[in-house]
């Protein structure tokens, strides 16, 4: 049982969590992620560690309400109540290295993975540039970048309340593909590094492909245990089968199969917003949708 | 007390759950023996001494297996005392009797030489050990017993940490506690058990089988720590900083895919990512609980062992259509007897002499069929004794929206990914003594030897605790 120390809603449906787990505080590392399972009949989901205090033995995680288990996590959990399990750190750390400029880029709260592993290469001696591609009401972690890197910019894209919510990330997209385009112009970085929705990647990546820049993207796929033994989050990487959560979740973005990816991530959305909706109408029948 | 009395040539058998009963749930198949039908069958033991009988060569622990028989006809008019003088001889040797008189492969191991195989049927030696283990689990005499033995129990001051808490780790832990030692067991997943909680399915090893294992070790004291990942929440190294010993039964936890096109199609599962969806995340219950799956009409299952049969068995249940595709013949089946005869009664299909090369997907990129490569069979052997197998040149396509690759599992990597620790052909090297390369590192089970049984991982916990054991003796003295 983890103790969540502190809940508070960040941004529209970001909501922060200082929750107590020393066995990862002590451990865990830029690029690394946790498997949590907050409720008895619940799913083991892939989370990331935003920040941490070692000697306070706390980690920090920001919940994006998404479909029904994140949903569930934030309209649940309250202050003093506890995650069932959180097992972690997973996946391998980023690489710290020296790469000169870079350019970092999370998409909505893709951000949270950009933060530890931007403030950790701008530390190392890199020159930082983030860039956080998002809603208005979205916008996360502002402060935290522009204290940790050298440049940190935010991109906001208003909600068209006339238009679906998917019609409206397409905005998000356009805008970002249009922003990374000039600043690669601009800045021309040694290295391209991002985070955001799998279909999002793979058009940022198109964008970075045509400036042949090498690009780091961390990998999202559907996971269940997040330590090698089922093989739910297989990907193809220059055409041989890995496993993202023990060999990544961070690849070459020039070698992934996005296509493959793509279909992976959507393989349950029927069930899921089945799921969902089940939650929402209970929510409903109690009164007490947020 | 040898008795004279009339050979039964026939089994008494077990009540079995009907099929159509069985296909609408998940309750366990085999509902075992009653008290006067294990008595019965127990009778038909000849009683083999000890030192000949071939029933205790073929158990990989040796059970006094006689002599935990003679103990039901015995007492046959003390129900409770049979059972637990009965139990007291299986402890002896093997702590997880309601776990191996289920799962074990008893064909090939306890009943393949009995006596009583050449007179008539073999003495069902699997099912009068796990009637052994229910009754005294139903009626708290395995408590009885542990209570008597606690007492007994000298503390030691050292420390001895468990990776893994699957049937090897359980029993080393078990074992050390019971010589006093501390033990604390690291388990990667939330819940303990290992394959037996994530892979085997309740309808061949019930949950509360399980779990009351483990509230046998919580009474020994050991300390079970789920989410705790071994290689990355602490390392070996760590470990061995803060135990005087580390034993590792993490198992053989990666599975091994095929290596064809279309392999990541959706729709197409690992047998631990089918299995462990269902029977540790409940996904067969969705939406109640959260985690989902689907299994469609079709289902293909590729490979034969005990996965492959619990993977197709599990997909029956859903409601599939499910067939068994295999690169070999019948002959060569690796499963159990009895879980291929149940797997048939329930309907399951069975195509031999097919090798998947290919996975073909609709546009959705879900799998819609799979291309085989039909095999022959040729009169040579390989190196395990199975008739050697070439293509045919010849192939076939069959429909399926699922499929399940079950064709078997190396080490768990993020320990073998260890520094300093020694491994050949995907599986930790060990020496007569279970250690491991690195001194006061222990191993067993299926992390030795790839995937396995469960009563030889259990038999591994058992020597590694001997083992672990004399080298804390020996050390201890050493430092005094
Ligand atoms: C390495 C990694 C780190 C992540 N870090 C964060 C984070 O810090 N904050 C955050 O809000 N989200 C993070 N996510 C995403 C988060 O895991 C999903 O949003 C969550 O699982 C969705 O569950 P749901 O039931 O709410 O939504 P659902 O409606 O069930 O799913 C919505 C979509 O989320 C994805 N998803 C669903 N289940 C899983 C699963 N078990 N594993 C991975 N993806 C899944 C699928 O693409 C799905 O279509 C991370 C994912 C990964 C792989
Ligand atoms: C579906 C299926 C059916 C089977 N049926 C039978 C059968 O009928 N009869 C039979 O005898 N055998 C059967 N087997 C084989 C048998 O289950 C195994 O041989 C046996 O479980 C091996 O035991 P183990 O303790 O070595 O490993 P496991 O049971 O695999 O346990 C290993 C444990 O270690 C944990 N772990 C792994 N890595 C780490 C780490 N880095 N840190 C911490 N913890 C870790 C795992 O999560 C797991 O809980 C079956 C196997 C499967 C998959
Ligand atoms: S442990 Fe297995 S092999 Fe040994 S007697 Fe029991 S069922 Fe037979
Ligand atoms: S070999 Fe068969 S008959 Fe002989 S002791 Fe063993 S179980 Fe009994
Ligand atoms: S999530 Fe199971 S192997 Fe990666």
């Amino acid at each position: 049982m983890y103790k969540i120390l502190e809940k508070k809603e960040i941004a529209m449906r970001n909501i922060w969590y200082k929750v107590h787990a020393p066995h990862i505080a002590k451990k865990v590392k830029p690029g690394q992620f946790v498997i949590v399972r907050a409720f008895e009949n619940g799913e083991r989901i892939p989370l990331t560690p935003v920040m941490w205090d070692k000697e306070e033995g706390w980690i920090g995680l920001v919940v994006f309400t998404r479909g029904k288990t994140t949903l569930r996590i934030n309209t649940e959990l309250k202050e003093g109540d506890s995650f069932l399990n959180i097992a972690g750190p997973l996946g391998n750390p980023a690489p710290m290295e020296k790469f000169g400029k870079i350019l970092a880029i999370g998409l909505y709260t893709g951000v949270v993975e950009v933060f530890p592993i931007a403030k950790a290469w701008q530390e190392l001696g890199n020159e930082v540039h983030t860039l956080h591609v998002t809603f208005e009401p979205m916008v996360i972690l502002k402060d935290e970048l522009e204290k940790a890197v050298f440049k940190h910019t935010v991109e906001t894209v208003s909600i068209d309340p006339n238009k679906s919510f998917p019609e409206n990330m397409k905005n998000v997209t356009a805008r970002a593909k249009e922003k990374v385009r000039e600043m690669i112009e601009n800045l021309k970085p040694d290295l391209v590094f991002m985070v955001g929705p799998v279909g999002d990647q793979k058009a940022i990546f198109e964008v970075v492909k045509e400036y042949n820049i090498p690009m780091e993207v961390d990998l999202h796929p559907i996971m269940v245990d997040g330590t090698g033994m089922c093989g739910a989050c297989r990907v193809h990487i220059n055409g041989e089968v890995k496993f993202a959560c023990v060999d990544g979740p961070s690849f070459d973005a020039y070698t992934v199969n996005w296509d493959e990816l793509i279909a992976r991530s959507g393989y349950y959305r029927d069930l899921e917003m089945k799921a969902m909706q089940l939650y929402m109408e209970k929510l409903q029948a109690q009164g007490g949708a947020q | 007390m040898m008795v004279k009395r009339k050979i039964i040539k026939e089994r008494i058998p077990t009540p079995e759950r009907p099929v159509e009963e069985r296909l609408k749930g998940f309750m366990e198949v085999n509902l075992g023996y009653t008290f006067e039908l294990a008595v019965q069958e127990a009778q038909r033991c000849l009683q083999c001494p000890y030192e000949y009988a071939p029933c205790i060569k073929g158990c990989p622990v040796h059970i006094d297996i006689p002599g935990f028989i003679a103990k039901l006809v015995e007492y046959k008019d003390e129900p409770d005392r049979a059972v637990k003088e009965a139990l007291r001889v299986i402890w002896a040797c093997n702590t997880l009797p309601a776990t191996t008189g289920r799962v074990c492969p008893q064909e090939d191991q306890c009943e393949m030489n009995c006596v009583m195989g050449k007179v008539g049927d073999k003495v069902n030696i699997g099912k009068l050990e796990r009637f052994v283990a229910d009754y005294a689990r139903e009626k708290g005499i395995d408590d009885e017993l542990l209570g008597e033995m606690l007492p007994e129990i000298e503390k030691k001051e050292q420390r001895v940490a468990v990776i893994g808490a699957g049937p090897a780790g359980l029993t080393c832990a078990a074992e050390l506690a019971k010589d006093g030692y501390h033990v604390t067991v690291f388990e990667a997943l939330h819940k303990p058990g290992g394959v037996l909680v994530y892979g085997i399915p309740e309808f061949r090893l019930p949950n509360e089988v399980v779990e009351k294992e483990l509230e046998k070790l919580k009474r020994l004291g050991v300390e079970i720590k789920v989410d705790h990942i071994v290689g990355k929440t602490v390392t070996i190294e760590e470990l061995l900083n803060r135990y005087d010993a580390v034993f590792i039964g993490s198992g053989a936890g990666t599975p091994r895919l095929i290596n064809a096109p279309g392999v990541n199609l959706n729709g197409i599962y690992t047998a631990n990512e089918f299995l462990t969806r269902i029977n540790l995340m409940n996904a067969y219950r969705f939406p109640e609980y959260d985690t989902p799956i689907k299994v469609g009409e079709k289902v293909i299952v590729i490979g034969a062992g005990n996965t492959a049969m619990d993977a197709a068995r599990t997909a029956r249940r859903l409601g599939a259509e499910v067939t068994i595709a295999y690169r070999r013949g019948e002959e060569d089946v690796t499963a159990r007897e009895e879980e291929v005869e149940h797997a048939k009664e329930e309907g399951v299909k069975f195509e031999f002499f097919l090798n998947p090369i290919e996975f073909i997907g609709d546009e959705s990129g879900r799998v819609k069929a799979v291309k085989f490569m039909k095999m022959r069979a040729l009169e040579e052997k390989d190196a395990k004794g199975k008739r050697k197998i070439e293509p045919t040149g010849e192939t076939v396509i069959l429909e399926a929206d699922t499929v399940v690759i079950a064709i078997g599992k190396t080490a768990n990597r993020l320990i073998v990914n260890t520094p300093g620790l020694e491994v050949e052909g995907g599986v930790i090297k060990v020496d007569e003594n279970l250690m491991t390369s690195i001194p006061g590192v222990f191993a067993g089970g299926d992390a030795i030897r790839g995937e396995a049984t469960v009563i030889l991982a259990m038999g591994d916990g058992r020597k590694a605790a001997k083992a672990i054991h004399e080298y804390l003796q020996k050390k201890a003295k050493e430092s005094a």
